[in-house]
């Protein structure tokens, strides 16, 4: 008898643990502050995704109005992120989709880190974009076709990564870019000769083993030979 | 026959014995007695002058020689160490010292308890291990020692205790697996690990105990499958193992405990589908087998399972939707917990059925459609999240009916309409919800009649027209959240009766007026923002009654008048009131807020001077007083504020040298002195400021050389020093601001040549200007390698000799201006896409845009003989002439025929404007005031008149043209 009380005293304090567990959850506050600050919600998930041993992201403080004052964060007139300056930081980890949400971006500087994995596609979203500074990291991958929605870029630097796959055809129609560097890497295929890319020289692509040429325009398919 | 007795007494005594009786242990508990703190005096009947077996607490056998059998001291507040002598009483069948403070350890010597049957010390401070000696104690059935600070492992001796019915180990520090002897306790009917560290697979063997009823080892570190074996526990009731590292499936042969009515699962790392065969388990009431990550549908049917009152799946990868014969008729679920997996498909009607519910939470999935109106047969649901899913429609009316509401969570969802007037029946609603949705529409003063709502919050959302004026009512709000919204109308006075208030956020609207004097009520306020808003007039003086404020935003309003009432409450952390129209002078007593961290008071119309109180705040991280009026110097207590990361002075009429002991705000990132009149030298001190990413400084009246230190500041990012006084050469280490994307020396006295080491500054790219200088020698080659360079100013300096080839490479270069120096030689090539006024002012440059190098003079590398140069003139002079007669002669034609119509300005006048204003931008002329901005320039005439006389109207022309004839 004795025992059976026991185990139902043992049950009841068992239920009680549970029914805590259950109890609903008052709205979750990371969520509460992201939803509170949508374009730091993007910045702040970078700070979330990447490794920051010099704590160049300390004052990222998400409970705050917006992220201008943030240090490496430049913001315009209506408090909207216009530059990201992360070169040289030592920061590891990957880029985050989110990223995408910065409409008024014009700088996005991110180079000389040890960033890994591939570039966002929604990346391509950043319409006000001028400057793409990947450069010196370790991106794999390809590089996106949506970046041919970038129709403001004028430098793209994504020169010494590990990126793969071919130079996207798409990226001809990018008008105003004046600087394309994609040296060092692992790209394939035939290099784009139609649009801005036939004033970049040989400079732009060099350091890519598989890379074979200029494409041949006319009759011949640009596009011979296994390239994956 | 007594002396006997007595004599035996005394040896044992002295040998330790392996009997006992009466009077050993009177004498055993006396001098336990003496060992242990009894502040309620529980041991005051404890005397040699009564007998033992009238003790407190005592139990004796009904021999005559009347042994301790029993000692129960439970809940009596003792506290000191468990004294050795208990282990003494050999008699001893039940010994109870749980509820207390005592501490010490398990001595082995309670090894010699060979009679003991319970043993319960669960509930105090005991440390150590438990001694393997348990182990002899072969007649316990009930050993209850959790709850303590034990630690060690479980002796693997426990298996010896195979009378043990009941082990309780939980709430200790237990390492080490579970022992696979427990498999031996045969008789064991409940057992208790709960809350320990321990880790390893729950043992095979565990099926041995075929008696267990009460299986909990819940959040330890148990790791590896949950053993099949578990399934022959026929008896068991009760199964938590939850919050630990199990893994793989759940086993099918859980199905075989069919007394099983609580299994909870929670916590682990369990994958797979959920076990078709837990629907076997009839007379389950609760299942937690949330934070696991199963996959598959939901395939538990409450049809089966008809005493299930509690099922919780939460935070899973489960997909597909709810079973559509899920609830039975006779449903007694009160809790269904389905939160954090991939559902989807829409709001499952069939759950309608389960009209027992109480708690609803679907929340972060992917349901999506409407939200319907037969909501309301959820007759006594209290608690209903959709929150985080793609619902659309409106909310129903409905969901009035469901009396007994008490929270209401939608938010983030694409819900849309008004807030349905029924909400005001929902008498018991205490937090409703809505933010991050499309709704609109006013906000129903029928709300104002729940007034049991503690939290509200619609941001978000586009919610118009007035806050109600009886949000008064609502006396237990907490939390009021409104951001974002299109409201409009002044904040209702009577918001100042919620005096439950802690959070008000109703920034982000279009609210205006003054702020009601009512306001005084809100006295445990402590979150206040307003920001984005059109709110005016002075404050009232009566917020100085809210003491607990911590956090004000009344920023982009237009407040005026001082700032004073909101510096009553001595812990503020943020105070921000930029971009007003307050005026007056910052109240010392802002010091007593020794927490605050930011203080934002820029562009407003403040005066008089930074008090030196400030020096006070310590936790200082932003202090933002730039655009205003503040003059006199700087107080140099600011130097205490060692925290300091922001500090903004600019554009005030601050005076004095700038101050030294700026180098000691080591955390400094951004500093702005610019447009004050600062004077004296730039402090050597600075460059301890390693930290800094932004350095302004510009338009001030600096003067003297840049400290070579300024190369310490390996961070820099910007730096502008322009419009000042400062002279001598630019220091070469400036080198080593590596990280520098934006340098503007403009408008100074520099002089000596441009230091090759800029060239090493390869991140430059936002502007390189050296303008308006005295800088002199050749431009080095070395700045062909800020390849990221995009403007690059030179001009107005006294720079000569030829252009380095490499300038050829700044092919990012968008702007340049190299005029008004004294450069010569040929333009790189690159160079042909600048206009013109790039390098005016320049006599010997030549190429494209400028005039070729054959014609420069001394230049010539293929003269002409003098008559070839005359028959080119004369040719060219002929060809003109010729040209120019036929121009004129269809000119005046033309002329003729449209004499009377009047003349209007040609599309390519307009064109040559829009040329010209952008030229505009990169030829410089004299600005009188040199605030903050760069090339800030008028058209200079004389620099381009070719231009200015284009802009003519085209009849002008013609006249001209005229008159030549």
């Amino acid at each position: 008898m004795a025992i059976r009380t026991l185990v139902q005293v043992a049950a009841a304090a068992v239920v009680v643990i549970l029914l805590n567990t259950l109890a609903p959850t008052n709205a979750n506050v990371e969520g509460r502050l992201a939803r509170n600050f949508p374009l730091g919600d993007a910045l702040y998930a970078l700070r979330r995704s990447v490794k920051d041993p010099d704590n160049v992201l300390e004052s990222w403080d998400p409970t705050l109005v917006d992220p201008c004052t943030w240090f490496h964060v430049t913001c315009d007139g209506d408090n909207r992120v216009t530059r990201l300056d992360l070169g040289n930081a030592k920061l590891s980890g990957s880029l985050v989709p989110e990223l995408g949400k910065l409409e008024r971006l014009q700088y996005l500087e991110l180079y000389m880190n040890n960033l890994v994995g591939s570039i966002p596609e929604e990346v391509g979203g950043l319409k006000s974009l001028v400057s793409l500074d990947l450069y010196h990291n370790n991106l794999t991958g390809a590089i996106p076709d949506s970046l041919s929605k970038l129709s403001n870029l004028k430098f793209l630097r994504l020169n010494t990564n590990r990126l793969t796959g071919r130079i996207p055809r798409q990226l001809t129609k990018l008008r105003n870019l004046k600087i394309l560097d994609v040296s060092n890497n692992d790209l394939c295929g035939t290099i784009p000769t139609l649009g801005s890319f036939s004033k970049f020289s040989e400079e732009s692509f060099r350091n890519n083993p598989r890379l074979e040429g200029p494409e041949l325009m006319g009759f011949v398919r640009y596009d011979t030979g296994r390239c994956t | 026959m007594f002396h006997f007795i007595l004599l035996f007494t005394v040896l044992d005594a002295l040998l330790a014995v392996t009997w006992g009786d009466s009077s050993t242990d009177s004498y055993w508990l006396l001098r336990s007695k003496s060992k242990l703190v009894d502040p309620e005096g529980v041991l005051e009947s404890w005397s040699p002058r009564a007998h033992i077996c009238s003790w407190n607490g005592v139990t004796c056998s009904d021999h005559e020689e009347a042994y301790v059998t029993g000692l129960n001291l439970s809940a009596s507040r003792l506290s000191g160490s468990i004294p050795l002598e208990f282990w003494n009483l050999i008699s001893l069948q039940i010994l109870d010292l749980s509820l207390n403070f005592l501490g010490g350890s398990i001595s082995p010597e309670i090894g010699h308890l060979q009679n003991l049957r319970t043993l319960l010390l669960y509930s105090n401070n005991i440390s150590g291990k438990i001694p393997p000696e348990v182990g002899l104690l072969k007649k316990l059935q009930v050993l209850r020692v959790g709850d303590n600070m034990l630690s060690g492992e479980i002796p693997a001796s426990i298996g010896n205790l195979t009378e043990l019915r009941v082990l309780g180990l939980a709430y200790c520090g237990l390492n080490g697996s579970i022992p696979a002897e427990i498999g031996n306790l045969k008789n064991l009917a409940s057992l208790d690990l709960q809350q320990n560290s321990l880790s390893g697979p729950i043992p095979t063997e565990i099926h041995g105990c075929k008696e267990l009823q009460n299986f909990a080892a819940s959040n330890n570190k148990l790791d590896g499958e949950i053993t099949t074996s578990i399934g022959k526990l026929k008896l068991l009731q009760i199964l938590n193992l939850a919050n630990n590292s199990l893994s793989g499936l759940i086993p099918t042969e859980i199905s075989h405990l069919t007394n099983l009515y609580y299994l909870n699962l929670l916590g682990n790392r369990l994958n797979g589908e959920i076990p078709l065969e837990l629907n076997n388990l009839f007379e389950l009431q609760e299942l937690d087998l949330s934070s696991n990550n199963l996959s598959g549908s939901i395939n538990l049917f409450n049809i089966q399972l008809q005493y299930l009152q509690v099922l919780v799946l939460s935070d899973n990868a489960l997909t597909g939707s709810i079973p559509r014969n899920f609830c039975s008729k006779n449903s007694k679920l009160q809790q269904l917990f389905l939160a954090e997996n991939k559902l989807s498909g829409g709001f499952p009607l069939q759950l309608l059925n389960c009209s027992s519910l109480q708690q609803l939470d679907l929340s972060n999935n992917n349901f999506e459609g409407e939200i319907p109106p037969s909501i309301d047969k959820f007759e006594k649901l209290t608690d209903l999240l959709l929150n985080n899913n793609s619902f659309i429609g409106i909310i129903p009316p409905e969901i009035g009916n469901i009396s007994n509401l008490e929270n209401l969570y939608l938010f983030d969802n694409m819900i849309t309409g008004s807030i349905p007037v029924e909400i005001g029946r929902l008498q018991s609603l205490s937090t409703l919800y809505l933010y991050d949705s499309l709704m609109s529409g006013n906000i129903p003063i029928e709300l104002t009649n729940c007034t049991s709502l503690t939290a509200i919050d619609f941001f978000g959302n586009h919610f118009s027209g007035s806050i109600p004026e009886t949000i008064g009512k609502l006396k237990n709000l907490v939390l009021l959240q409104l951001r974002q919204n299109d409201l409009s109308g002044p904040i209702p006075p009577s918001l100042g009766y919620c005096k439950k208030l802690q959070q008000l956020a109703l920034a982000d609207n279009k609210l205006s007026g003054v702020l009601p004097s009512t306001f005084r009520f809100l006295s445990q306020l402590s979150t206040m923002t307003l920001y984005n808003n059109s709110f005016q007039g002075p404050l009232p003086q009566s917020l100085s009654f809210l003491r607990k404020l911590k956090i004000i935003n009344f920023s982009h309003n237009k407040f005026s008048g001082t700032i004073f009432p909101l510096t009553a409450s001595n812990s503020l952390t943020a105070l921000d009131l930029t971009n007003n129209s307050f005026s007056g002078t910052i109240p010392a007593r802002l010091a007593v807020s020794k927490n605050l961290r930011r203080l934002r008071l820029a562009n407003n119309h403040l005066t008089g001077n930074i008090p030196s109180e400030l020096g006070l705040l310590t936790e200082l991280t932003f202090l933002d007083l730039s655009f205003n009026l503040f003059t006199g110097e700087v107080p140099s207590q600011l130097s205490s504020c060692r925290k300091l990361q922001h500090l903004l002075l600019n554009n005030n009429q601050f005076t004095g040298r700038m101050p030294s002991w700026l180098g000691s705000l080591q955390e400094l990132g951004e500093l702005d002195l610019s447009s004050n009149n600062f004077h004296g030298h730039m402090p050597a001190e600075l460059g301890n400021c390693s930290r800094l990413l932004k350095l302004s400084l510009h338009t001030n009246n600096l003067s003297g050389d840049i400290p070579k230190e300024i190369g310490e500041l390996t961070s820099l990012n910007v730096l502008n020093l322009q419009t000042n006084n400062l002279s001598g050469s630019i220091p070469p280490t400036i080198q080593q601001c590596e990280k520098l994307y934006e340098l503007r020396l403009s408008q100074n006295f520099f002089t000596g040549p441009i230091p090759s080491e800029i060239g090493r500054l390869t991140e430059l790219q936002v502007i390189l200007d050296l303008s308006r200088n005295l800088l002199s020698g050749e431009i080095p080659s070395s700045l062909g390698n800020l390849l990221k360079l995009e403007r690059l100013n030179l001009s107005s300096n006294r720079l000569k000799g030829e252009l380095p080839a490499s300038l050829g490479k700044l092919t990012s270069l968008d702007m340049l201006n190299l005029s008004n120096n004294h450069l010569q030689g040929e333009l790189p090539s690159a160079f042909s896409k600048f206009p013109l006024s790039s390098f005016l002012g320049n006599d010997k440059l030549c190429g494209p845009p400028l005039s070729s190098c054959m014609d420069s003079a001394g230049h010539e590398k293929n003269r002409l003989s003098k008559t070839a140069v005359v028959c080119i003139i004369v040719a060219i002079v002929f060809t003109s002439t010729v040209l120019c007669s036929v121009m004129i002669y269809i000119m005046l034609r033309i002329w003729c025929n449209w004499r009377k119509v009047s003349i209007s300005n040609s599309s390519e006048g307009a064109k040559d404007e829009q040329f010209k204003r952008e030229e505009e931008k990169w030829i410089y002329g004299e600005t009188k005031k040199r605030k903050g901005g760069y090339w800030r320039v008028i058209n200079s005439m004389a620099l381009v008149p070719s231009l200015s006389q284009d802009h003519v109207s085209s009849s002008c022309i013609f006249h001209v043209k005229m008159d030549t004839k």
